[in-house]
Order: C-alpha cells, then structure tokens, then sequence
C-alpha cells in the first residue's frame, strides 16, 4: 500500500479522489443500528450474511423469501431445523422482517 | 466444506478490498505536498486502539472500520499466529490438525486498514489516554478497547503454578499447551486414566471441559481403548450436562466417569509432580495425564487500566461495554462481566460488535444503537455427534438478559441424523466465525 513519488503520485491521487468519495457513500450508506442487530447472524453465516458453506448464505436473497423463512423458525413450523427455531424466537416479527430486508440488500458479486 | 474468498460488495457494487486500496493510496496523501489532506483521510475521526487479536479484539478492529473507514485503528497483539480455543479439543480428538485452527491478521491489514502491531501492551494512562508497548512505543487513544481474554490465577488451586503446568497441563489458551497435552495423550499406555479437574463458574467455555472428556475419549477409544476418562468437578451441575451424559453413555459406555462436587469432586490440592490430585475431604486420585483446567481472571493488561473489580473480572456498561469504572475503555469477551452470556468466543465476537457500533456513535457524537447479542456454543461429542446450547440477549431494566422464550439446548431426544447435522453445523459455525473475526480460513 505504500505509494510512492512521483510516479504513482498522480494515480494515486486521481484514484483516492474518486474512491474516496465512495468510500464516504459507503460509511453514510452504513446503518449502525440495523448492523448490530444482524451482527450475531454473521457468526454463523459469514460476514454480511455472504458465506456459502453448509450453513446457507442470506446476502442478496429474496427478502420476501428470507422473512417467510424466519417466521416459520420462530411459529416451529420448520422439520428438520437445528438451531434457527431457537435464535428466530429472540426476535419480534418487525426486526425478523427488518433482518430479511437487511441480508437482501448486500449485493453479491 | 466449500471455500468461499469473494470479497465483500457493498450496496454501490464497490468491493470494500477495491476501495480500501483507495484509501491506502488516501492515507499517504499527506505526504503530497500542495494537497491537503481530504476530510475521508485515515485517522481524521478519531483513533482506536484495540489490545488483543482474539476472538473480541480482532472483531472489534474489524467493524470499527466497516462503520467508519475514518477511524484510525490499531491492533496491539504479540502473537502473528492466533490458534484458537475453538475446536482445540477437535486437535485432541484426532480429528484435526493445528494448522487447522491457525489465523492470521492479512485480512485486517490489507483489506479494512487496520494497524496491526505484534507487541505486547505493558500498561495504560487512562488519564493521559495512552498505552505503552513492549516495544518502547506509545499509543494515545480517544477510545480503547481490551479484550485480553484470561489469565490463569496460579497457585489459586494449591500447587498449581507455571512450572506445574509444564507437567500437568491446562491447555485453557490454544497452542504449546495444547500440543503438550496431546503428546502426553499420545504417550499414555493403553489402561491409563485420563483425569480432567474442572473448575467453579465464571470460567472461560462453560461446556469446555465436557467436550474436551468426549474428544479424549474418542481418541482413546480408537487407539487405547482400555483406558478411562475421570472428571472431577468443582460443581454439582455443568453446561449442556444431559445432553453430554447421554451422548457419553451411548457412546463411550462407562469409560467416562464424572464426579461432582457432592460426590467428593472437588480438587484443593494438585502435585504435578507425581500426577496425583487430593479432594476437599482427602480423596486422592493418580492420573496417567492429568489436565487441570485452574481457576480464571481477566488478562492482567485489566488489572493495569484499573478496569477489573475484586472478583478479577470486569464488570461493563451493558449498552456499550465500556467500563464502569474508567471511561474510553471498553472491555469485552471472556474479561468482561456479562452473565447470563457465557464466556465464548461467540459471544466475545458479538460483544465486539456491539461496542464498535458505540465507539463510532460516541466519537460522531450521536446515541449509543440498541444493543443485541446472540450466542451459540456447539459441542462435539464424537465426530458425528453434535450438541448445541444458544441465547439470544436483550437488555430489559438496565442488564443483560435472555430474551424469554429464545435459545435453549439441542432436544435431548433428538434423532442421530440431527445429531449429525448439529456435527456439521459446528464446523460451519466455526468456518463463519473465524471468516467473520480475521477473514481467514483455517
Ligand atoms: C477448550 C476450549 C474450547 C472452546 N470452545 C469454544 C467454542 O466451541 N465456541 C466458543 O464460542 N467459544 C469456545 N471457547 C471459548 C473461547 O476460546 C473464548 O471465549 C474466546 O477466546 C474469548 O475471546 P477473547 O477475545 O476474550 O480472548 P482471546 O480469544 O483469548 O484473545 C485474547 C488475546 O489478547 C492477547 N493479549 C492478552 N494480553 C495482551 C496484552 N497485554 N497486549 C496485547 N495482547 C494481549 C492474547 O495474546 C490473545 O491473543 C473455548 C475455549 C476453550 C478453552
Ligand atoms: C448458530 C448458527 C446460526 C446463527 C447464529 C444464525 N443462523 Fe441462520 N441458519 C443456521 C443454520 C444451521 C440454518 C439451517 C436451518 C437450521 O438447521 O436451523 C440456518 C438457516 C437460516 C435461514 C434459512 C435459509 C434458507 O436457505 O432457507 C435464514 C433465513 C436464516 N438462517 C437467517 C438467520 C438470521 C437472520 C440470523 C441472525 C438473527 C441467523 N440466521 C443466525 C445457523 C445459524
């Protein structure tokens, strides 16, 4: 990471202009509160909800489907679920609707 | 299990790694004579210093700047190898190696722009907001956070000092003494008796103990299987203790025994030298290996910040974690006091969060955001044998508490297929964890 001058000055600072500006975009666009109640997803599911290991992935899902799910974790209304009928219960219906719209809005590449 | 590196994408469809690399090129800015340094410039609001790399210090670092890219952020950790807790039992298992539970700090380096400085914090000036290091430096912070894990209290159980542990090892911090622990395992002869001590709650991984006994008994059982496991217990009840009593009957029959505390478990007096521990009412029991899990505290760099109270521990701010007692210090993980959540790596990751979203709202100025936390701790039994104890925690009339109805154990008459999924569960878990903590995959 370590520019150095002259030559990659005027790149460098082209690129910082512009990627600087995003990046503001991007802590603006970060809504602290919506974050910390997703947080605890995130150890089971990956930061953002975007790991595709055996536990399933949420980033960029349908939201619709997302929440439908969730309800049904917490109504016991899912077979053969191991964990989320106990986490989906620490949650009202409004902040599981909240989570689901969360998780579909990170983008996947 | 499938290995998943794709870089983060934000909502503007900008990897967080593309514009990280922006703002490297940001931060030497300064150094560019003619322009002044942008208002997005590393540092320009404010500066965070973090001891400790583990499960809360490297979370913590971590979403200080995915909430605000602005922040100066610095990681003081000696270690550039992190073996974590989590699944070290696995190790002792046969069931996986320790370069599989080896993390580094690239991630949080390259990617978040995170400081990160392999030294050892010696001591804190709350009043001067400053650190000292090790390596002669000295930090200053508008807000720390110490997440220092445990330290063992030596001699606290009679006869339990460092040199004892060379010969009777705890293995309560990943790494040499886990690997000691595993060559005197190795070496037992097959007959031998595998005696565990455990400890009086708080302790670091209340079910700890308990799979550590279901892992050994699983490599004795294939390599030694005339040899027996012995647990004696400070305490008459333990984490999960149906679910591990039942999985250790159906799978380890009596080889297993635990005594509790009524039945005479409680251990006072250890001699590492001739293997033998002594009960409160003068039981004394020899051990092939004997692994002593000792009573705790908070990590003296605690003790230094005038942050912990007389138990050893740190008792916090439930909304932010910060401190009762000495303001800009958050403390979180096993240090910190935050019962009913357990001390787990787990919680320690979701405490982080929550005191790195109070860091940025305080340093901006604006309210704390409400807090939650959640927390899963999975324990293995045999390879295809896994159990689950989760929370989920809500602050209700100013402290911590289990969101009523939430959490709970695994069913204790689940089926062998669901028992194997919760196995595989918890190596995903682990996977997302530690993705989440240092973006490494072990
Ligand atoms: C056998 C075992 C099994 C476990 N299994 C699980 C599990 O399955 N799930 C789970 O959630 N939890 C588990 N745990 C618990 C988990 O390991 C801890 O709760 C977790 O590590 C706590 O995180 P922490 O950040 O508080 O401390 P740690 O992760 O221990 O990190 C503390 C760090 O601080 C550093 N440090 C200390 N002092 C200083 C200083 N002065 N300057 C700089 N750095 C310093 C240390 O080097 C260390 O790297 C287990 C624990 C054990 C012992
Ligand atoms: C302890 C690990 C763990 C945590 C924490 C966790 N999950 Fe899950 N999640 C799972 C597992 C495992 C499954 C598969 C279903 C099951 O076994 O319960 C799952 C399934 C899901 C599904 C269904 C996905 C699909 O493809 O149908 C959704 C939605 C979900 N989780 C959302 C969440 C949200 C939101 C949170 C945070 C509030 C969360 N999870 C926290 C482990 C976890």
């Amino acid at each position: 990471m370590n520019v150095r001058l002259p030559r990659a000055a005027t790149a460098a600072i082209a690129a910082s202009l512009l990627l600087g500006a995003t990046q503001q975009a991007l802590a603006d666009d970060y809504d602290l509160q919506r974050e910390v109640m997703a947080g605890g997803c995130a150890n089971c599911h990956g930061t953002d909800g975007a790991r595709a290991g055996n536990v399933p992935p949420l980033a960029g899902r349908d939201a619709d489907y997302l929440e439908e799910r969730l309800l049904a974790f917490k109504r016991n209304e899912v077979a053969d679920t191991t964990i989320m009928n106990r986490i989906a219960k620490g949650f009202s219906d409004d902040e599981l609707a909240s989570l689901a719209e969360h998780f579909a809005n990170v983008e996947q590449e | 299990m499938s290995v998943n590196s794709k870089p983060f994408q934000s909502r503007l469809g900008v990897s967080r790694r593309q514009v990280l690399k922006g703002l490297g090129a940001a931060s030497s800015l300064p150094l560019i004579g003619g322009f002044a340094a942008p208002a997005f410039a590393t540092g320009s609001d404010g500066r965070v210093v973090v001891i400790g790399g583990g499960f809360g210090g490297a979370t913590a670092a971590k979403y200080l700047k995915r909430a605000n890219p602005n922040l100066s952020v610095t990681l003081v950790e000696p270690a550039r190898t992190f073996y974590t807790c989590p699944f070290s039992n696995l190790f002792l298992g046969g069931l996986r190696e320790m370069s599989k539970i080896a993390h580094g700090y690239d991630e949080l380096r390259d990617r978040y722009g995170v400081e990160v400085v392999h030294t050892m914090a010696q001591d804190i000036d709350p009043d001067g907001h400053s650190v000292s290091l090790a390596n002669g430096d000295t930090l200053h912070y508008d807000k720390l956070v110490l997440s220092p894990g445990i330290d063992i209290r030596w001699n606290a159980l009679e006869g339990y000092d460092e040199a004892a542990a060379e010969l009777a090892p705890h293995a309560w911090k990943a790494g040499p003494q886990t690997e000691l622990l595993k060559r005197q395992i190795e070496d037992m002869d097959d007959g031998g008796t595998f005696v565990l001590v455990a400890p009086e709650n708080p302790f670091r991984c209340p079910p700890g103990p308990y799979e550590r006994a279901s892992m050994v008994a699983h490599y004795l059982a294939q390599h030694k299987p005339s040899s027996k496991v012995l647990i004696l217990d400070a305490k008459d009840n333990f984490s999960k203790q149906g679910l591990f009593t039942g999985g250790w009957e159906q799978l380890y029959g009596d080889s297993i025994e635990w005594v509790g505390l009524s039945g005479d478990g409680r251990v006072t007096r250890v001699d590492a030298e001739n293997l033998e521990v002594e009960t409160e009412f003068g039981t004394v029991h020899r051990a092939d290996v004997l692994n002593v899990v000792p009573p705790q505290k908070a990590g003296w760099i605690a003790e230094r910040a005038g942050v912990t109270d007389a138990s050893g521990w740190v008792p916090v701010k439930p909304e932010s974690f910060e401190s009762q007692q000495v303001a800009d210090i958050y403390v979180v993980g096993d240090a910190s006091v935050a019962a009913p959540m357990p001390k787990s790596g787990f919680c320690a990751n979701a405490q982080a969060k929550v005191a790195a979203a109070a860091i940025v709202a305080a340093l901006r100025g604006d309210s704390t955001p409400e807090p939650y936390w959640s927390n899963t701790c999975y324990s293995l039994i045999g390879p295809e044998y896994g159990i689950s104890v989760a929370g989920v925690y809500r602050i209700q009339d100013g402290v911590i508490a289990e969101v009523e109805g939430s959490g709970g154990l695994s069913p204790s008459d689940a089926s062998a297929e669901i028992r194997q999924m919760e196995a595989e569960y918890a190596v995903g878990w682990y996977n997302a964890i530690c993705q989440d903590t240092w973006g490494t995959e072990a």
